[in-house]
C-alpha cells in the first residue's frame, strides 16, 4: 500500500511539471493551428533565463517568474511579427511552419552553446532537496510548488479565455477567424498575443524545470515530446484536457515500473500517442478549441 | 642516338634494366615535419569537455617541439597537429577524419573525445590503416571490432565497477559493510551503463555469498522524474546503492534521491560524484561520502612521477588550473603515439601500429605502464582510482592503497541505520 501511495504521488508531482510544459504548446496550436516546435527552445531559454536571474542577479526563482513571462512574452510575439505571420495559413502553412520554427530552435540552441557553452546547469536554492513528509511520503518541495504553479497556469488561463474581452476574442478567432475580421476584431493582433502567451508559458516551465533538472543549451527535446503527446491526448487546444492528459500519462508512466523495466516507461507515452492518433485523433476528450 | 644501331639499343636496354632494377634510388625529399590530425567536440553539447583534450593534447606537442622535435631515425623532425571541430557530430567526426587522411595527408590520428564519435570516427582510421590513439571512449564494444589500427589509453569502464567494488569488498571483509550486502543496481542504458554493470554483476558472481543485487534496473539518458525507479529501490531496502549516470542524470537524480529520505551505506554514481558543477548543484551536504570512480586524479601529483611531471606542466601553461582526467588522458595518448614513432624510427604507418601493439610505457596512469593488450581489443587496462567526498568538501583518493590521499568512509555515517 505504501508503495501504491508512493507512486501515486509521483505521479501527481509528474503531472504538474507536464502540463506546466503542455499548456504553451496546446494554446498556440489551439488558436494559430501552428505546431510551435521552437517550444522546446523556449523551455530552454527559460531555464536559461532563471539561472541567470537567479546565479547573476541572485533573483530567487519564483520571485523571477513574472521577468521571465514577460521576457518570454516579447520574445513571442516578436517570433510571431517576425516569423510566424509570414506563413502561409491552414494546412499549407504546416510543413513551412514546422520547418521554420525547428529552424528557429536550432538558432536559440547555437545561441546558447555560445552564450552559456554546453556547460550543464541548474538552479539550486536552499530547498532544492527539501521535502515534506505527505501520507507517509516524502515529497520535494520543489516538485510540490512545481504542481501548485501547475495548477494555478489553467485556473489563471481558464478565467482569462472566459471572463476577459481579450480572452473572449482569442477563443472566437480559435473558432473562426474570418469572423472575427469581419466584426471588428484584429485576428493578427489575437495571434500575436496569443503566440506571446504560449511562449511565456514555455519560458515559465523552463525555468521551473531548472529548478528540477540540470540542464544545458541541448535540453528541451523531450520536453517538447511530453508536451507533444500531453497536447495530443488532451484534445488539441483543450485547456482542462492538457491537465487532465497530463496526469494521465504521468500515472501511466509511473505505474509502469511495476511491469516494465524503468527505461521503458518513457516510451509508454509515446505508444498512448500512437493509438489515440489511430483510435481518436481528436484526443481522449474530443477535440475542443480551447475550452 | 639512332636507335636503329644494335649497340644504341643494348646501351638504352641496359639503362632500363639499371632503372628497373634500381640504380642507386633517388632519394626521397627529406621529411619537414611529422603531421598528425584530430577532431574534437569544440562546439555543440560535447564542448567543454573537447577544450580540454584540446588543452591536453595542444601541451604534448607543445613540450616534444620545445625538445627540438621527435626524433625519427637520424633526424629531428617537429611534429605539427592539424585539429578541426567536428561539433560533437558523428557525420562530421567521421568527414573531418577521412578529410585529415586524404586532403590535409596527416600520418596519423588522434581520438576525438566520446564513445559514440569515437566508435564512427575509428571506422575510417582503420579503413585507411592509420594507427589511431584515442583516451576519450571507453566503451568496451569499441574494442571489440578486431580494429588493429585502434589504441586506447582509455581503460574500460567495466573496470571501473570492478574497481569500486574492490573497495567495498574490502570494507565488507573488515566488517563494516553487511554480509551479503543487498545492491541497487541503476545504470544509464547505453554502451557506459551496460560495462558498469557488467563489472559489478562480473564481481557478484565471482564473490557468491556476499553481495546480492536485489534491483537491476537501467534508465533512459536526460531522464526527468526517477521517483518511480527510487521507489523500486527504497521497497527493496538495499545496502549499496550503485548507479551509473551522466552529470545532468546525476544531479537530478541524487537531488530526488535525498529529497525521497533515501540513504545508503555505499552510494556511489560511477564516474560522477566529485565533480565542482555536480557539488555545487547538490550542495556538498548532500553529496558526503559519495564514491567515484576516474581513470585518473590530479592527486597522483603526491608522488613524484609522470603524474607529477604533467601537472606540474599543466599549471605552468593553463594558468595554476589542475587538470583533470580527460586532459591527462589527451596528453597521454599525443605522448604514448610520440614514443611510438622515436621507437620505431620512422613514420612508417605499419611500423608505428606495431609498435604501438608490443610497447609498454612508462604512463602517467594508476597502475603504472601502459600497452595495449592485443586480447582486449588493444585498450589499456590500468585500474580507476576512487575518490569519497567528504564533509570539508574535498575527495581524497581512497582506493588503490598505494595512491591513497586519505581513508575512505564505510558505512555512510549519514544513514541512521
Amino acid at each position: 500500500m505504501d508503495r501504491f501511495i508512493d507512486l501515486a504521488l509521483s505521479a501527481v508531482l509528474l503531472a504538474g511539471l507536464y502540463a506546466t510544459m503542455a499548456y504553451g504548446l496546446g494554446i498556440i496550436y489551439g488558436v494559430l493551428r501552428v505546431v510551435n516546435l521552437a517550444h522546446g527552445g523556449v523551455i530552454m531559454m527559460g531555464a536559461y533565463m532563471g539561472w541567470v536571474l537567479h546565479r547573476k542577479l541572485g533573483v530567487d526563482p519564483y520571485l523571477s517568474i513574472p521577468i521571465v513571462v514577460a521576457a518570454s512574452y516579447l520574445l513571442g510575439v516578436a517570433m510571431y511579427r517576425v516569423l510566424v505571420r509570414h506563413l502561409p495559413r491552414g494546412a499549407a502553412g504546416g510543413p513551412a511552419s514546422l520547418l521554420l520554427l525547428f529552424g528557429f530552435w536550432l538558432v536559440l540552441r547555437n545561441g546558447a552553446y555560445l552564450l552559456f557553452t554546453g556547460d550543464d546547469q541548474s538552479i539550486t536554492t536552499a530547498w532544492s532537496t527539501s521535502s515534506v513528509v505527505v501520507l507517509g511520503s516524502q515529497l520535494s518541495v520543489s516538485r510540490l510548488a512545481v504542481l501548485a504553479i501547475g495548477s494555478v497556469i489553467p485556473v489563471g488561463l481558464h478565467l482569462f479565455l472566459h471572463r476577459t474581452h481579450l480572452g473572449r476574442a482569442i477563443r472566437a478567432v480559435a473558432q473562426n477567424p474570418d469572423s472575427c475580421t469581419l466584426v471588428g476584431v484584429d485576428v493578427e493582433r489575437i495571434y500575436a498575443i496569443t503566440f506571446g502567451i504560449g511562449t511565456a508559458l514555455a519560458g515559465v516551465a523552463g525555468l521551473l524545470s531548472a529548478t528540477l533538472f540540470a540542464f544545458n543549451p541541448g535540453s528541451g527535446s523531450s520536453e517538447l515530446l511530453k508536451s507533444f503527446v500531453v497536447v495530443v491526448l488532451g484534445g488539441m487546444g483543450s485547456v482542462p484536457g492538457t491537465g487532465l492528459a497530463a496526469l494521465i500519462l504521468a500515472v501511466v508512466e509511473v505505474f509502469a515500473i511495476l511491469v516494465l523495466p524503468s527505461y521503458l516507461t518513457s516510451a509508454v507515452g509515446f505508444v498512448m500517442l500512437v493509438l489515440v492518433l489511430v483510435i481518436r485523433p481528436g484526443g481522449l476528450f474530443g477535440h475542443r478549441v480551447l475550452g | 642516338m639512332n636507335l636503329a644501331r644494335p649497340s644504341s639499343l643494348k646501351a638504352l636496354m641496359a639503362a632500363l634494366a639499371l632503372l628497373a632494377v634500381g640504380l642507386p634510388a633517388q632519394a626521397a625529399p627529406p621529411r619537414a615535419r611529422v603531421s598528425v590530425g584530430a577532431t574534437l567536440p569544440l562546439t555543440g553539447s560535447e564542448a567543454r569537455i573537447g577544450g580540454f583534450v584540446k588543452e591536453g593534447y595542444e601541451l604534448a606537442f607543445e613540450e616534444v617541439n620545445k625538445a627540438g622535435g621527435l626524433q625519427v631515425g637520424n633526424q629531428k623532425l617537429p611534429v605539427a597537429l592539424t585539429l578541426l571541430d567536428d561539433a560533437t557530430n558523428q557525420a562530421t567526426a567521421v568527414s573531418l577524419a577521412d578529410k585529415l587522411i586524404n586532403s590535409d595527408k596527416v600520418d596519423f590520428l588522434l581520438g576525438t573525445y566520446s564513445s559514440h564519435l569515437i566508435e564512427a570516427q575509428s571506422t575510417v582510421a582503420e579503413q585507411y590503416k592509420v594507427p589511431y590513439l584515442q583516451g576519450g571512449g571507453g566503451a568496451t564494444k569499441i574494442f571489440k571490432r578486431g580494429f588493429k589500427y585502434l589504441f586506447g589509453t582509455i581503460s574500460p569502464v567495466e573496470l571501473l565497477g570492478t574497481t569500486l567494488m574492490t573497495w567495498i569488498d574490502q570494507q565488507q571483509k573488515a566488517g563494516k559493510l553487511p554480509k551479503p550486502a543487498k545492491i541497487a543496481l541503476l545504470w544509464e542504458n547505453t554502451a557506459h551503463g551496460k560495462d558498469f554493470r557488467k563489472g559489478v554483476s562480473d564481481f557478484v558472481a565471482q564473490n557468491k555469498g556476499a553481495y546480492i543485487i536485489s534491483v537491476d534496473e537501467s534508465f533512459a539518458l536526460d531522464g526527468k522524474d526517477f521517483s518511480a525507479l527510487l521507489g523500486k529501490v527504497k521497497a527493496a531496502k538495499v545496502d549499496l546503492f550503485l548507479a551509473d549516470a551522466h552529470l545532468p542524470d546525476y544531479i537530478t537524480m541524487h537531488r530526488q534521491y535525498v529529497a525521497a529520505g533515501l540513504c545508503h551505506k555505499v552510494v556511489s554514481y560511477g564516474a560522477r560524484g566529485s565533480e565542482k558543477g555536480a557539488i555545487d548543484a547538490l550542495g556538498v551536504e548532500n553529496v558526503k561520502y559519495v564514491l567515484s570512480g576516474v581513470w585518473w586524479s590530479s592527486q597522483l601529483a603526491a608522488k613524484p612521477g609522470p603524474s607529477r611531471d604533467f601537472v606540474t606542466a599543466f599549471k605552468a601553461r593553463y594558468g595554476g588550473r589542475d587538470p583533470e582526467w580527460f586532459q591527462a588522458l589527451a596528453y597521454l595518448s599525443a605522448k604514448t603515439l610520440f614514443a611510438a614513432i622515436q621507437q620505431a624510427g620512422t613514420v612508417d604507418r605499419e611500423a608505428v601500429r606495431q609498435k604501438l601493439a608490443t610497447m609498454k610505457i612508462k604512463s602517467l596512469l594508476p597502475g603504472g605502464p601502459l600497452e595495449f593488450p592485443a586480447a582486449l581489443g588493444q585498450q589499456a587496462q590500468n585500474p580507476f582510482v576512487v575518490q569519497q567526498n567528504t564533509p570539508d568538501g574535498k575527495s581524497p583518493i581512497i582506493f588503490p592503497q598505494d595512491v591513497a590521499t586519505g581513508t575512505g568512509v564505510a558505512a555512510n555515517p549519514k544513514c541512521a541505520n
